[in-house]
């Protein structure tokens, strides 16, 4: 590559002319404007690469399912809005807004592992219920212990306020006597516990 | 038809309907259909007033497994109905303009153990983070379960929370009580709850000690 003198650089970039240059330079000059106008400007075309690359686009297209041209297809679209057919869009709308702005599920509450005791001698069966199992004395039965007479049950629990009490044989409702206890509303009294 | 339709969707879209279905669902095979109806009725009428159900839903239950007449259980879940919404009342003296449903139920449950509307506003009025209205209102309750007075229940729990009282200090309160009665000595829960309140107050009052302000619910 020729290596042009910075001021025959200047005259190709336009900067100064070929008068400007000094006689020294003016042949170097000349040489320089000489090669830069032979330079061919034409754009370069590649007619055989161009036509082979139309050939296999037109090949893939005509491969693809006559369904899916429908679809990209453009076409003219009109829209002709009539009120009343809004209505059950809005509904739908509504209902939409209702659901997605009901409050997400809260994180799952800290638990505390509680041990339930009762001394009941006499009791063939020992359960447990309360708001932590719907009330159900057939969920959390007690089991004896090494000790005489001594029920109990360990359970987890969410943090919070509990109300339970004991079901004794299936039918005496006892409030756990080592614990608070409130009125139950019936007469009765339910035990409770805070975590 | 098409007007049908419309309010058809707007009906299963608003909450009335999908919380009754959420209530009936909770009920079916638990209670009989006339304390279910009447579980429903209360329940939507709570709801629409921003009261929580589930109290009112669990007292239901309740009633039922412990084989209470339905006329019975339906005094019950009246007058539950009626400490929810005092209990709203209460907490909106206090300043919230909405009170959350958890505060509420805790609430009405402090009612149920003895406090009055006033130890609810107290209370929900020395409440401040990390102490939740709601855990701060259940300490109070499970100490007056435990026989101290409400006024002392009121004045300990304050006592703590402007101590800077922690939510494990103030959730092991009634266990504190408890202690202080096996010490034995005839010490009485109330007696118990009136020397931790001293102490509390003697730590808030301590130099350096900076007092919280209070916040509202």
């Amino acid at each position: 590559m020729t290596d042009f003198h910075p001021q025959v650089k200047q005259l190709l970039d336009g900067e100064i002319t070929l008068a400007d240059l000094p006689p020294e330079l003016r042949a170097e000059g000349e040489e320089a404007l000489r090669l830069l106008a032979a330079v061919d400007r034409e754009p370069v075309t590649f007619p055989a690469l161009d036509a082979s690359v139309l050939a296999e686009l037109r090949r893939r297209r005509s491969k693809a399912p006559s369904l899916w041209r429908r679809l990209v297809a453009p076409r003219e679209v009109r829209l002709r809005v009539r009120p009343w057919t809004l209505v059950p869009a809005l509904a739908m709308a509504a209902a939409l807004v209702v659901l997605l702005s009901r409050p997400e599920p809260t994180p799952a509450a800290a638990t505390v592992t509680v041990r339930f005791v009762l001394f009941a001698p006499e009791a063939q069966q020992v359960a447990l219920a309360g708001t932590f199992n719907q009330w159900d004395q057939a969920a959390t039965p007690l089991v004896r212990t090494g000790a005489p007479g001594v029920w109990s049950a360990t359970l987890t629990l969410p943090a919070g306020q509990h109300q339970y009490a004991f079901v004794v044989d299936g039918a005496r409702w006892v409030a756990d006597p080592g614990a608070p206890a409130v009125d139950d509303g019936f007469g009765r009294r339910n035990s409770v516990l805070s975590l | 038809m098409k007007t049908f339709c419309v309010a058809l969707l707007f009906a299963v879209a608003g909450t009335p309907l999908g919380a009754q279905a959420d209530v009936s669902a909770r009920l079916a095979g638990r209670v009989s259909p006339e304390i279910a109806t009447l579980v429903r009725q209360l329940a939507t009428s709570a709801a629409a007033r921003g009261l929580p159900v589930d109290p009112l839903i669990q007292k239901a239950i309740e009633g039922n497994a412990k084989g209470v007449p339905a006329d019975r259980v339906a005094t019950a879940l009246r007058a539950l109905s009626g400490q929810l919404d005092a209990a709203a009342a209460a907490l909106k003296q206090a300043g919230a303009a909405q009170p959350d449903t958890d505060a509420i139920a805790a609430g009405a449950f402090a009612l149920n153990a003895g406090l009055s509307g006033q130890n609810v506003t107290a209370l929900a009025l020395a409440s401040r983070p990390p102490n939740s209205v709601a855990a701060t209102l259940r300490v109070a309750s499970t100490l007056a379960a435990m026989g101290v007075p409400a006024t002392e229940s009121v004045e300990l729990v304050t006592q703590v929370i402007a101590a800077g009282g922690t939510t494990t200090e103030v959730l092991g309160l009634p266990t504190q009580v408890m202690a202080g009665v096996s010490r034995g000595g005839g010490v009485t829960p109330a007696q118990a709850a009136a020397g931790l309140a001293r102490a509390a107050a003697a730590r808030a009052n301590a130099p350096g000690q900076q007092r919280p302000r209070p916040s509202h619910p």
